[in-house]
């Protein structure tokens, strides 16, 4: 039986995508680790890494921001894959239309719109100091703010659709029988909506927040060059100061953290799918 | 990138090959009235002068056949790096902090007034590492401005600085090469002399750090910064490089550039023969060639930049007695690191 099923054929049709992701993803990775580990400071250089103030600011930075972001992205998109779930034929194909076709726009493009956008005579200011919150028109370009805006932007359709897809499948007869038994919809929400998606919002948060930790453009683009990330940082490393030792051990840091992420979200997911 | 240019490279040469063989074939008498070939290593954005005014009078002069290879700096060094002991470019035309490199490299064979005699008619400090190579036109760097925003054009660096611009400043990022005399400004204008404020930079990054109210933004990529300049949320970049200032104001853009009382600096744009060169005198003529007059005053107004033979007058926009800067290539290379470094940590929002 086991013998049988170490055979099992059907493993076989995951060997070309094994075997590209081996050759394309994994040996360069191995690379990488290994330049990190064994290169010319070897372990020294994440010592002395971790010794520098500065590299606290950049990890307080990446992780800041990235924890934002997800924190946005989750606070708008839980409503929206809730809307999604509920509604039915053309209205939730319009919703799905407008969460995935902004996804075929490049990030660039939408860096190089949010510019404008965030302006000082951008539409933000001209609505914030037209309804009077703002005294002046003020500008979030090249801010956090309008780094966390912008990005969130970007990637709030990776929080909707895992929501979503755990949502839909949710039976609605849950929500009315709690209703019959007097439950209101605050309590519903809380007690029987929320906790039946918690492995989507799990799986949504690993998602945003390991893009949103390791995001390049976006952040050179729309903030520019005084807020440096891990990722920023690594890119400059490589391909400026030519310290490909840098470069590797922030990369390293940036990847150990991203897993972590992942691996934790990924445990506790299965966690709360198996609670419920 | 360097897979695609090899292969490139290969097609061409094939084709070259194959068009060179079907003239043997068409007119034997060819074989005695062979052209020479000299092939130059260059910038992709040099195509359209080299191939428009250099090569058509350097061919006419020299009777050969000119080949420009334009592509980036650091893939032109590679190309010399593996053809070392066998090249087939003759020359190449980089920006001087590569060709720091290539002479470490040991891939250069230096120039001498008895190869190249107009070396005797350039400006001071046009050739650097023991004449290793030469500058032949300069693109300079002054302050733009948006002519909307400012009435009157800013007339010194330490404009930058004042309050009243709050936020309306950019600068380009220390590694971008423009962005390094950001850095020896602020130095001058804390009371150094440009030779001292090259060394230690200490003065002017404390300089620098009084103008961080004032900065919208450290650019990396040129035409954002210059986006932001002509719809008028930013007021001054500084330092801004003729070349791409004023080919915006050329082609319509609120904007113009201009020279500060202190001085601008030049940019980097070095030519030189490569070690073991084929062709090696037509190498030399070439290089002599562009630093002559006759070729640097047709060049200058197109490429918006400064000659380096004496004899080729400043561009128009630049006062005769504007004093024009050089940058210390060999101390910039060992140096930058640390400064970025700080930089990073100094300039940070």
């Amino acid at each position: 039986m086991s013998a049988a099923r170490r055979l099992d054929p059907v493993l076989l049709l995951a060997a070309p995508a094994v075997l590209y992701l081996a050759i394309v993803y994994g040996l360069p990775l191995l690379f990488l680790l290994g330049r990190s580990l064994f290169g010319a400071g070897g372990l020294a250089s994440f010592g002395s890494f971790f010794a520098d103030p500065f590299s606290w600011i950049v990890l307080g930075n990446t992780l800041r921001s990235a924890a934002l972001v997800t924190l946005v992205c989750l606070v708008i998109g839980y409503p929206t894959a809730l809307v999604l779930a509920r509604a039915g034929g053309l209205v939730q194909a319009a919703i799905l239309v407008a969460i995935i076709l902004p996804l075929s726009v490049g990030v660039v493009v939408k860096a190089f719109a949010w510019q404008i956008v965030l302006r000082r005579d951008g539409i933000v200011s001209q609505i914030m100091t037209g309804i009077g919150l703002w005294s002046e028109p003020q500008r979030l370009l090249f801010t956090e703010t309008g780094l966390v805006i912008g990005a969130a932007n970007i990637f709030v359709p990776f929080m909707i659709l895992p929501i979503y897809s755990v949502l839909k499948l949710v039976d609605p007869r849950l929500g009315e029988a709690a209703a019959t038994l007097g439950a209101s919809p605050v309590y519903r929400f809380f007690k029987v909506a929320l906790p039946l998606s918690l492995p989507g919002i799990v799986t949504g948060i690993a998602f945003v927040f390991s893009m949103a930790a390791s995001m390049y453009v976006i952040p050179s683009l729309v903030i520019g060059d005084r807020f440096q990330t891990l990722a920023t940082l690594t890119g400059r490393s490589f391909l400026f100061m030519r310290n490909e030792q840098l470069g590797s051990t922030t990369a390293v840091v940036l990847l150990a953290l991203t897993v972590a992420i992942v691996v934790a979200s990924s445990w506790l997911s299965r966690r709360l799918g198996g609670a419920s | 990138m360097d897979a695609f240019a090899q292969a490139r490279l290969t097609r061409r040469s094939l084709l070259a090959g194959g068009a060179a063989a079907a003239t043997l074939v068409a007119s034997p008498s060819i074989l005695r009235a062979q052209t020479k070939e000299l092939v130059v290593g260059g910038a992709a954005g040099h195509k359209p002068w080299v191939e428009s005014t250099v090569v058509p009078m350097f061919e006419k002069k020299y009777n050969c056949k000119v080949i420009f290879e334009g592509t980036r700096s650091l893939v032109n060094l590679e190309k010399m790096q593996k053809n070392k002991g066998s090249q087939y470019m003759s020359v190449v035309q980089m920006d001087d902090p590569v060709m720091i490199l290539a002479v470490k490299e040991g891939l250069l064979d230096p120039l001498t007034p008895a190869k190249a005699p107009n070396l005797a008619n350039l400006l001071p400090g046009s050739t650097h590492m023991d004449a290793m190579w030469a500058n032949y036109l300069q693109p300079w760097l002054g302050v733009a401005y948006s002519k909307t925003a400012m009435k009157t054009p800013p007339s010194s660096w330490a404009e930058m600085f004042d309050p009243k611009y709050k936020g309306r400043i950019i600068i380009p990022s220390l590694q971008n090469t423009e962005g390094l005399p950001a850095l020896f400004v602020a130095g001058l204008l804390a009371g150094g002399t440009l030779e001292a404020v090259q060394k230690d930079t200490d003065a002017g990054f404390k300089k620098l750090a009084a103008l961080k109210p004032n900065l919208l933004t450290i650019y990396t990529q040129q035409p954002q910064a210059y986006n932001l300049l002509e719809q008028g949320e930013a007021y001054m970049i500084g330092p801004a490089m003729s070349s791409y200032a004023l080919e915006r104001k050329a082609a319509g853009a609120p904007i113009d550039l201009v020279a500060p009382k202190e001085g601008v600096f030049a940019m980097p744009s070095g030519i030189a023969v490569i070690k073991g060169a084929p062709q090696s005198e037509l190498a030399f003529a070439y290089v002599n060639e562009m630093l002559g007059a006759e070729l640097q005053s047709k060049l200058a107004g197109p490429t918006f930049s400064l000659a380096t033979n004496k004899a080729v007058p400043k561009p128009e926009g630049l006062g005769a007695d504007v004093k024009i800067h050089q940058i210390d290539w060999a101390n910039v290379a060992a140096q930058r690191n640390d400064w970025i470094k700080r930089w990073d940590r100094d300039m940070a929002i």
